[in-house]
């Protein structure tokens, strides 16, 4: 697929608002963009389950299937969100366009769709609300910049809502904070009350549902897969390594994205944390434990609607309670960030067993100060730069030599945690050679890499390609400038992304997590000398 | 008669809407519930004491109530969000500030509550002290009877850039809607109207300032005030009123709204304190499951499913690898 796309053009167009008001319909949606609606196996099944999802839909088709009645049901669900949440309707009346979020957008800058700018993409959305809810908009109808809701503004919205990854790069740059992403969020939400899902996102959220990960998992094949990691590492390192599963009384419940256990090159970074978890066992005696029940960190719940982020993170604190441990660590994921820190325990009830307590570093006796008992999760590179802080751990940077790193911020542990210096203070600890992108790239200016908010699926690569080509073309620079090889990012999805991206904008580099460069400079207690690293490259040998 | 309705019917009217309107409009926001705390983290978030965290992380990443007072003062101030714009060149990589906006920005809302504090001269006897010293600061430009205000060469200046960027830059032209352009001309009308009788009518003000003390003390004046006026003041004095009163329909309502934006008014401190949905204050089970769509997968249904490789788990003690 990605060979298939030879040039993409970006050509923009610049209608005026009579003439976007019209909208597109089925017809004019474009292959590569559009993703698939889900199928009832995703949306109809005892684990997962959306009003009117039990009938199949193709985005091709004139006719979507909708209910009878979908149109009272939209506005129902519209006045009710409106109800329930204050930015969504406080973003419909206080935007000004004044259009300054429209070049923010990595969509927008890779399609030259108008649509795609976030004040248009809102737009959509509020031009209805217009109609249906506010005076000027009743009395002035089409002149008011309103529309009535009809069946081809239903396929509008579907096309361009999930034309957006929820990255949030406009509402850093809107003077009100108006955040695209929580309209799209909302109305995405309003959509699956009428059928209309995303189809890859479901497939995972089903799956996770079902059995704790997206992927679908078994508790057998988890396991299985960390076995096999252990077993990797015991022929680079010649230590007889091993994890822990479901096990009661661990200290800590380390909880990744699921990617991890299975996609490369999300692997490494999985080795990774094995090896820093099995050192901090023989050193410290720090047991802590994997979980199959609670093994999905990325919550594709995020992107669909407030009940399926519930649905996913609530087993999470219950696993916590159920194995008794102190708190949580979560693994490296950008969105699966947004949700830990700001949703999971608004969504769920704290774990109250006795164990549970304030996180504390057990080897540093860090008191982790912006962390309470009233949600107890630490990230695991705030964990690890803790450890390096106070040297508990042993580094040998040099064991990175053959790897010049640059660092993508995931979106949301920039804009919606902070965490930025620590991955960079890991990154100048374990390895030699760290390089940083254009400044307007990075930090909470990032670019999205274009996947999140679930287009890791095939028929919207040339969406994921365009998407991706801001932060393509700054890796391009520091890989001309510096001779950048690698990218190393904190995010599963990230993971997944680039390096199809790479591959396809032909830039020499490889695409990493943090801890596969922890793992690679970990000096472990009792190890043969190196001779590989994660990936079995041979090491850069001392002059 | 007709000065009658435009001198003070209009007005008043106007003045009624609007403040109406505004407290509407701030309730109905108020009862919105807030079910997430969602900040935009704009830096550095306070964690470990060796990560090096900038005053700018600390102004846009508060983790304190008073962290987010001086975040919001700065946003309501200095339009620290508008600052940060930077504009994306497809054929160039580096840093391209763009402040242009801001600056206009800036300069057509600092003039406006100039202007508008200037005005109170109109509504006060005796004019007090501070009016007085804004006014002169603001008039030191002499080269003219009478002085030159500074800013109403801003509001004119911003106001064409507000205005032309709308109308001859594509992307802009193209988010514009007509209430869009309607704003930006009921505010041509009134500065162009203010402008020419200052400058080119020198039209007299004691009428003016006679209506104007009426209309805040309740009394209004004679038909022959009314009467003795410049027609170019009804002009002025009708767009006011048709701005102020079509303040709470449209989205001017940003001033106020701007104060419950739920990304910018939240504290960053969701790990440290628990936010509570009011709409499911007590999620003990997932709301999809109370409804009754979705089948309840807790623990012990899981273990149903998988019985047999979570048993297998457990007799490896919980481990795997290690030679196990």
């Amino acid at each position: 697929m990605v060979e298939e796309l030879d040039k993409i053009e970006i050509r923009q167009e610049f209608p005026i608002w009579k003439k976007w008001l019209k909208p597109i319909t089925e017809k004019d949606f474009k292959p590569g963009i559009y993703s698939y609606i889900a199928l009832p196996k995703q949306v109809d099944s005892d684990f997962f389950r959306t009003p009117y999802g039990n009938v199949v839909r193709d985005i091709h088709d004139k006719d979507w299937k909708l209910p009878e009645n979908w149109k009272e049901i939209v506005l129902n669900e519209m006045e009710d969100t409106l109800k329930k949440n204050r930015a969504f309707k406080l973003f419909l009346d206080i935007c000004v366009r004044c259009g300054v979020c429209a070049d923010k957008c990595h969509y927008y800058l890779g399609t030259g769709d108008p649509k795609n700018m976030p004040v248009m993409r809102a737009e959509l959305i509020r031009s209805v609300y217009r109609y249906y809810f506010t005076t000027s908009g009743k009395v002035f109808k089409e002149w008011a910049g309103a529309r009535p809701l009809t069946e081809d503004v239903i396929k509008e919205w579907y096309y361009y809502l999930y034309q957006c990854s929820l990255c949030r790069r406009c509402a850093l740059f809107c003077p009100y904070g108006i955040d695209t992403a929580e309209i799209v969020w909302w109305a995405r939400r309003v959509l699956s009350k009428i059928g209309l899902n995303q189809r890859f996102m479901c497939t995972s959220i089903e799956a996770s549902a079902r059995t704790g990960n997206h992927l679908g998992l078994y508790p057998g094949g988890m396991a299985g897969a960390l076995e096999m990691a252990c077993d990797e590492i015991s022929e680079i390192t010649g230590l007889d390594v091993h994890a822990y599963v479901n096990k009661k009384g661990a200290d800590i419940l380390f909880v990744p994205p699921s990617g991890d256990y299975f996609a490369t090159p999300h692997w490494f970074t999985l080795m990774g944390y094995i090896m820093l978890f099995y050192e901090l066992e023989q050193r410290y005696g720090l047991i802590i434990t994997f979980s199959t029940y609670a093994g999905e960190g990325g919550n594709f719940g995020t992107f669909h609607s407030y009940e399926a982020a519930q649905l996913l993170n609530s087993k999470i604190y219950k696993e916590a309670e159920r194995l008794g441990v102190k708190w949580i660590l979560g693994g490296e994921c950008g969105h699966m960030w947004r949700d830990k820190h700001q949703y999971i325990n608004t969504m769920n009830n704290p774990p109250k067993h006795p164990e549970w307590e304030d996180p504390v570093n057990p080897i540093t006796g860090t008191r982790f100060k912006h962390v309470t008992a009233e949600h107890g999760w630490i990230h695991v590179l705030e964990f690890t730069a803790d450890l390096i802080a106070h040297r508990k751990i042993k580094i040998d940077p040099s064991r990175n030599d053959h790897w010049k790193v640059t660092y993508h911020d995931p979106c949301n542990l920039a804009r919606a945690v902070g965490i930025i210096e620590e991955p960079r203070y890991i990154l100048r600890n374990v390895c030699n050679y760290f390089y940083e992108m254009p400044e307007h790239t990075i930090r909470e200016k990032t670019y999205c890499c274009a996947a999140g908010g679930v287009y890791l699926g095939d028929e919207m690569m040339e969406l994921r390609i365009r998407g991706c080509m801001p932060r393509m073309m700054a890796l391009r620079h520091v890989v001309r400038k510096y001779g950048v090889n690698l990218l190393v990012t904190p995010c599963a999805i990230d993971r997944a992304q680039f390096p199809h991206m790479i591959e396809y904008w032909k830039i020499p580099a490889e695409v990493a997590g943090v801890h596969e460069l922890v793992g690679n400079a970990l000096v472990m207690t009792g190890e043969k000398e190196r001779e590989v690293d994660l990936r079995g490259n041979p090491l850069r040998r001392e002059e | 008669m007709i000065e009658y309705f435009f001198g003070v019917v209009l007005p008043y009217a106007a003045i009624i809407i609007f403040i109406v309107g505004t407290i509407y409009g701030i309730i109905n926001w108020a009862r919105c519930a807030v079910p997430l705390k969602i900040p935009v983290t704009a830096g550095q978030q306070a964690s470990l004491p060796f990560i090096r965290r900038t005053i700018y992380d600390r102004i846009d990443n508060p983790t304190s109530r008073l962290g987010v007072v001086v975040r919001m003062f700065f946003e309501v101030f200095l339009m620290r969000s508008l600052f940060r714009n930077i504009r994306f060149y497809y054929d160039k990589l580096e840093l391209v500030d763009t402040r242009w906006m801001w600056f206009f920005a800036m300069a057509f809302h600092y003039s406006l509550l100039i202007i508008l504090i200037r005005h109170l001269r109109f509504f006060t006897n005796p004019i007090p002290d501070f009016v007085k010293l804004i006014d002169w600061v603001d008039g030191l430009m002499r080269f003219w009877v009478p002085s030159i205000y500074i800013t109403g060469i801003l509001a004119l200046a911003s106001l064409a850039f507000l205005w032309g960027r709308r109308i001859f830059l594509a992307k802009e032209r193209a988010v514009s809607l007509p209430s869009d352009h309607f704003v930006l001309f009921l505010f041509a009308v009134i500065f162009i109207s203010g402008t020419l009788m200052r400058y080119i009518l020198k039209i007299d003000l004691t009428n003016v300032k006679t209506l104007a003390l009426g209309l805040v003390t309740f009394h209004i004046p004679p038909y022959e005030v009314l009467h003795g006026i410049h027609w170019l003041f009804y002009v002025h004095l009708t767009a006011v009123s048709i701005l102020i009163a079509y303040i709470p329909f449209s989205k001017l309502m940003h001033f106020v709204g701007f104060f419950f934006s739920v990304t910018r008014n939240m504290p960053n401190d969701n790990r440290i304190r628990r936010h509570i949905n009011p709409w499911d204050p007590n999620p003990e089970k997932p709301l999809i499951v109370r409804e009754g769509l979705v089948v309840d997968m807790d623990y012990n249904r899981y273990y149903e499913m998988y019985k047999d490789q979570l048993d297998e788990i457990a007799e490896k003690g919980y481990k795997v690898g290690g030679g196990v």
